[in-house]
C-alpha cells in the first residue's frame, strides 16, 4: 500500500512536471509569436536602406523590358526609341505625395544630364481601381495627369497606362519606382519609395558609365 | 506537453492569418458589424476603422487637390442612404524627405460619424471606403474597401 502511494506520488509528480513544461514552452512560443506579429504588422513599403529590394533586385543586370506606351498627345513612344541613350524609367502617380516631391530633382537632373546622352522617361501608374468600362474614370485621371506635367514643367516623355507594365516590372507594387537604364538597354540600378537627389544622381551617373 | 503541442499549433495558424490580412488591406473595418436602428428615421452611427501601424491615409479634405481624399458610400440598392458622413479632421504629417511638404491624414484608428436612414427591414448592407494610402518613402495605389454591416430597420 505504502509502495503504490510512493509510485502513484511519482507518476503524478512526473506529469505535473511535463504539463509545467509543455505551458511554459506554449507561453515562450506564443511571446515569440506575439512580437513576430507585432513586428509583421508594422507595415512598410519600402525596405528600409540597404536592404535588397525583393522584386527589383532580380531586374539589375538584365535587359529593360521592352514596352510601347502612349504619350499624352496619343503618339507611341518605345523604350527602343532611346537606344544609345542612357535611360530612367520612372514610374509614378499624380496621387504620390513623394513623387510629386521628387519630379523637380528629376527636371533638374535631366537638363543637366541630357547633353550627355541622358533622357527619363516618366511613365504614369495611376493603379486606379476604376472598372474598364468608367470612361469618366479614365478621362478626369489623363486630365489630371496632364495637368501634373504642366505644373511641374516636366520636359521629358511622359506616357500613360504604366501599370500595364506591372508584371515585367516586378509589380509597381508602391510609387515612385525606377530603373536606370544604360546605353546598351540593360538596367544598371532600380529603387522604390523616394531617395534623394544626390542618390538619383548618383544612378544616373552609374547608367551614364555604364557599357559606354 | 500535449497541451503545449497543441497550443504551439495555434499560435502559428495565428500568425500566418496575421500575415496573411496585413499584407492584403491598409485599412481595415473594426465595428459595428450590426445594427438596429428605427426604420425611416435618420440615425447617428460611428463607424470604426484601423489603418496598419507605419502607414497612413489622405484625410477626407487632404491639403493637396492631387491626393485622393477618404470617403464613405453606401451603394443605392442596399435599403440604407448614407445621409451624411462626419469626417475626422486628420492630422498633419510632414515628408520625412521634405520636411516643407505637409499632409493631413489619418493614422491608426479613426471613425467616421455617419448619419443613416434604413428602410423597414434586414439590409447586408456593403457601404465602401475609398482611400490611398502611403509610408513615409512610397504609396500604395488607391483602394476601395467594402464595409459591411448588417443593418435592421425596425
Amino acid at each position: 500500500m505504502k509502495r503504490n502511494t510512493v509510485v502513484l506520488g511519482l507518476v503524478l509528480v512526473i506529469l505535473a512536471v511535463f504539463a509545467w513544461a509543455g505551458w511554459a514552452n506554449y507561453e515562450y512560443r506564443k511571446q515569440a509569436a506575439e512580437k513576430r506579429l507585432a513586428s509583421a504588422a508594422t507595415a512598410e513599403l519600402v525596405p528600409s536602406a540597404g536592404d535588397p529590394q525583393a522584386t527589383l533586385t532580380p531586374m539589375v543586370g538584365k535587359p529593360a523590358p521592352p514596352f510601347s506606351l502612349e504619350n499624352l498627345a496619343g503618339k507611341k513612344v518605345s523604350l527602343d526609341d532611346y537606344k544609345g541613350k542612357a535611360v530612367l524609367i520612372n514610374f509614378w502617380a499624380t496621387w504620390c505625395g513623394p513623387c510629386k516631391v521628387e519630379t523637380p530633382w528629376l527636371v533638374e537632373l535631366r537638363n543637366q544630364y541630357a547633353p550627355k546622352g541622358f533622357e527619363i522617361l516618366g511613365i504614369s501608374a495611376e493603379g486606379d481601381d476604376l472598372a474598364p468600362g468608367d470612361k469618366e474614370g479614365w478621362a478626369h485621371d489623363k486630365a489630371a495627369i496632364g495637368d501634373f506635367v504642366q505644373r511641374m514643367h516636366m520636359p521629358y516623355p511622359v506616357l500613360i497606362d504604366g501599370d500595364s507594365l506591372a508584371k515585367p516590372y516586378g509589380g509597381l507594387d508602391a510609387m515612385p519606382t525606377s530603373f536606370f537604364v544604360d546605353r546598351t538597354g540593360k538596367v544598371v540600378a532600380a529603387t522604390m519609395g523616394i531617395t534623394s537627389k544626390s542618390d538619383i544622381e548618383a544612378n544616373i551617373q552609374k547608367a551614364l558609365q555604364s557599357g559606354s | 506537453m500535449l497541451v503545449g503541442l497543441t497550443g504551439l499549433g495555434q499560435v502559428q495558424e495565428t500568425e500566418k492569418a496575421g500575415r496573411t490580412s496585413a499584407k492584403a488591406e491598409a485599412v481595415q473595418y473594426l465595428y459595428p458589424e450590426q445594427l438596429s436602428v428605427p426604420a425611416g428615421k435618420s440615425t447617428a452611427v460611428a463607424l470604426h476603422f484601423r489603418i496598419k501601424q507605419g502607414l497612413h491615409i489622405n484625410a477626407h479634405q487632404p491639403k493637396d487637390e492631387y491626393l485622393i481624399p477618404t470617403v464613405l458610400s453606401i451603394p443605392d440598392s442596399s435599403g440604407v442612404r448614407l445621409e451624411s458622413a462626419s469626417y475626422p479632421a486628420g492630422t498633419e504629417f510632414v515628408l520625412p524627405v521634405d520636411p516643407s511638404t505637409k499632409l493631413i491624414v489619418y493614422t491608426g484608428e479613426f471613425a467616421i460619424e455617419a448619419r443613416i436612414v434604413a428602410r423597414p427591414g434586414d439590409h447586408m448592407v456593403e457601404a465602401k471606403l475609398r482611400y490611398q494610402a502611403c509610408d513615409n518613402d512610397a504609396c500604395l495605389p488607391p483602394k476601395t474597401i467594402t464595409v459591411p454591416i448588417d443593418v435592421v430597420g425596425k
